[in-house]
């Protein structure tokens, strides 16, 4: 397959503008779609691998991808461009959303169970991506201990994230390079 | 004043998002609705439902929360301040990252923080799926939703669909 970066800025604003446009439930599977099949930005080996990258960073996965492969193209304008693109409709549209349902929730409680019905199923999507991710690893028992431990630290105890995720992220490495995990 | 605290706040998770939304959503409730108690357990969900349901990246839902506390310079300012950190550091850290390409410690890297990211994302669903006193309505809906995308391939925004349907004819 013959692929070829994007030839200017414009042309990386407008394709991760699409893709920002049409994410509805879920922003990778456009970012495939847009960048491998349509605009043939890239293989769709180099974007497995991209996107590897950017899920072990921290913050959005397809920002983060936005950053890394804006600077490998254009280098800081192509980041700060592929950055806005993503971002710029999403933003717009997610505050029209929330500002006319904030107008009708406080009269129509057939909305607010709607929402809240939707609410739930979002996070039985967590649930569901979370046992689909752990399900494949958790035949180690290290690897079993250390989800349970959080998940007893993080959603029944509720202790904060900032003191959590230090202490189990050093532990987790030593368990690491001990072959453990 | 109320805005900067939310900003700094937000910068400090940033850094912490590994895995992205999912994995801070336990956190950021317990802090915007438990410790600071800037919205309800109710309102908060439903920001995220707004949020889930709303195309792009679900990371907007930060914006929502500025939004609710300080309006559109509110929404501005939480989203920048959850993404920026981060952008920053997968600035940094892509050119290093393909340089430890062979190295012991990028596997161990990853290795490490797989579990956690797994234990923060079902956290994420447990805490957000009763917002405020146990219900089993929210919880069949977060449970068959769960089933769904473990069993099948459909497109997650169905599930939503489905759960809007079935929390208007339980929940109303």
């Amino acid at each position: 397959m013959q692929v070829a970066p994007p030839r200017s800025l414009v042309e990386l604003f407008l394709g991760f503008l699409s893709i920002g446009a049409r994410s509805f439930g879920g922003v990778m599977p456009w970012a495939h779609r847009v960048m491998v099949e349509e605009r043939r930005w890239m293989t769709p080996e180099d974007f497995t691998e991209t996107i590897g990258l950017c899920q072990f960073l921290p913050g959005p996965n397809v920002g983060n991808a936005s950053i890394v492969l804006g600077k490998r193209w254009f280098g800081l304008a192509g980041s700060l461009v592929a950055f806005l693109g993503l971002f710029a409709l999403p933003f717009v549209w997610v505050l029209t959303l929330f500002a006319f349902y904030a107008d009708f929730a406080a009269t129509s409680p057939m909305l607010r169970a709607i929402v809240t019905g939707v609410g739930a199923a979002g996070a039985g999507m967590f649930i569901g991506t979370a046992i689909k991710l752990g399900w494949p690893i958790a035949r180690k028992p290290a690897v079993l201990f250390t989800i349970v431990a959080c998940f007893l630290c993080v959603a029944v105890a509720r202790f904060s994230l900032v003191i959590v995720l230090p202490v189990a992220l050093g532990l987790a490495l030593v368990a690491a390079r001990r072959g453990w995990l | 004043m109320t805005l900067l605290e939310l900003a700094l706040y937000f910068c400090v998770l940033s850094i912490f998002s590994v895995g992205g939304l999912p994995s801070v959503m336990p956190e950021m409730q317990r802090y915007v609705v438990e410790v600071k108690e800037w919205m309800s357990p109710a309102e908060f969900m439903q920001a995220f439902a707004v949020g889930q349901a709303a195309p792009g990246p679900n990371m907007l839902i930060t914006s929502l929360v500025g939004w609710h506390i300080a309006g559109l310079t509110g929404a501005l300012v939480a989203l920048a301040a959850m993404c920026g950190p981060a952008a920053m550091l997968a600035w940094w850290v892509s050119d290093v990252w393909d340089r430890l390409k062979d190295s012991p410690w990028r596997l161990a890297v990853q290795r490490a923080i797989a579990p956690i990211v797994v234990a923060m994302i079902l956290s994420g669903g447990v805490v957000l799926a009763t917002p405020e006193s146990p219900d089993w309505r929210l919880w069949l809906i977060a449970a068959a939703t769960a089933a769904g995308v473990l069993l099948t391939k459909v497109n997650p925004l169905w599930f939503l669909a489905a759960g809007g349907v079935i929390g208007g004819f339980l929940l109303s």
